[in-house]
């Protein structure tokens, strides 16, 4: 099986039904995957912004729900994860991406390296690093450990594994 | 038109519709008219994701109507927002627009550009077919019932004076507001939000 198939189904095990993305190109084949899967009720968002609300209200419906974006989208996602999710306990799972990070060979994304993994320390927001594909079982993990704490928790993966080459 | 007037009005005619209110004179002007501690979220710590979030509830939830009060300072920030309501296509969702042309919140600051924001125009141009404002209580009072019923994509734009004076804040918090809510959902639509720990 492949990585990405491997993720897809780690999310779907999770009884995860609603995905809200937006892409960078790391994650554009996950979201390609999720997209084409039944299993899946997708919705591409506006802003990542955007996907936090959705996701944060589907909670209220009982339904499973998962917060899709790129290192720079959940960077400005900051004021919305601290406003909804920690001002009235509310689970929510995201994925990011590790943009910047060494072996990243685009210039733009120098300070998504410096910053990311720091902002989330900074604001207290649990995260687990899949750098490769047999970390995947962190995704169930780190959902779990959403519902249980009540705040957000980041599953942020490599471009080695988002490529398929871990 | 005054906001006070008008929430009456809806309130009235509501029945087990879920509201989302947003940051500052609605969450509290609600409050006041209401009281209503469990089918509405106060959505105050937050800034123009109420329409987004009421779509997540709404769209787990397609038995129940759902009524998300967005500020204009708030769609604003955010107007995008209608581009995924108007694909998602959820027909149980009524997205309201509190128009009072400034930052209500805010002591009434200034909101740019105030008197040329024609929201109607932007709701359309995003493709949203059924698009109403209400300038009048009149108007609202023998209108509002038919655009809530409508089972479509739609945004209720509410041209209202600025406020007034700031009222109190909910004295509500977080996580008190997310169990009310979420245990009125639980019993009101026999499903379980809360699993783990609780």
């Amino acid at each position: 099986m492949d990585t990405i198939s491997r993720i897809v189904d780690q999310v779907a095990a999770c009884d995860i039904k609603l995905v809200a993305s937006l892409p960078d190109d790391w994650v554009a084949p996950l979201i390609s995957a999720i997209d084409g899967d039944k299993r899946f009720t997708h919705v591409p968002v506006n802003r990542e912004e955007s996907a936090i609300g959705l996701c944060s209200g589907a909670f209220f419906s009982g339904t499973g729900a998962l917060a899709l974006m790129g290192a720079s989208g959940l960077m400005t996602c900051i004021y919305a994860i601290t406003k909804i999710n920690y001002s009235y306990e509310v689970p929510l799972l995201l994925f990011t991406t590790l943009r910047g990070a060494i072996g990243d060979p685009r210039h733009h994304h120098i300070s998504n390296g410096l910053y990311l993994l720091p902002i989330m320390d900074a604001i207290s927001l649990p995260y687990a690093i899949v750098d490769s594909s047999d970390k995947a079982p962190l995704i169930a993990k780190a959902y779990e450990h959403t519902l249980t704490m009540n705040r957000p928790v980041v599953v942020a993966f490599s471009r080695a594994v988002l490529k398929g080459e871990a | 038109m005054k906001l006070r007037d008008c929430l009456a009005y809806a309130s009235g005619m509501r029945t087990d519709e879920l509201v989302i209110t947003s940051a500052g004179t609605m969450s509290a002007m609600w409050w006041d008219l209401t009281g209503d501690s469990e089918g509405t979220f106060y959505l105050e710590a937050s800034m123009s994701l109420v329409s987004m979030f009421g779509a997540g509830i709404a769209m787990g939830l397609p038995q129940r109507d759902v009524w998300a009060f967005n500020g204009d300072g708030a769609f604003c920030m955010n107007p995008g927002c209608l581009m995924v309501e108007r694909q998602m296509s959820l027909p149980n969702l009524s997205h309201f627009l509190i128009s009072n042309r400034c930052y209500g919140a805010t002591h009434a600051a200034a909101l740019p550009n105030a008197s040329h924001n024609d929201y109607v125009t932007v709701a359309r141009g995003f493709g949203i077919e059924h698009v109403f404002c209400f300038e009048s209580l009149a108007d609202l009072e023998s209108g509002l019932r038919d655009a809530v019923a409508v089972r479509a994509p739609k945004l209720i734009v509410l041209e209202v004076e600025p406020p007034e004076a700031q009222l109190a804040v909910t004295p509500l918090e977080g996580p008190e507001i997310k169990y009310r809510f979420g245990r009125h959902i639980e019993r009101s639509n026999g499903i379980r939000i809360f699993q783990h720990g609780v």
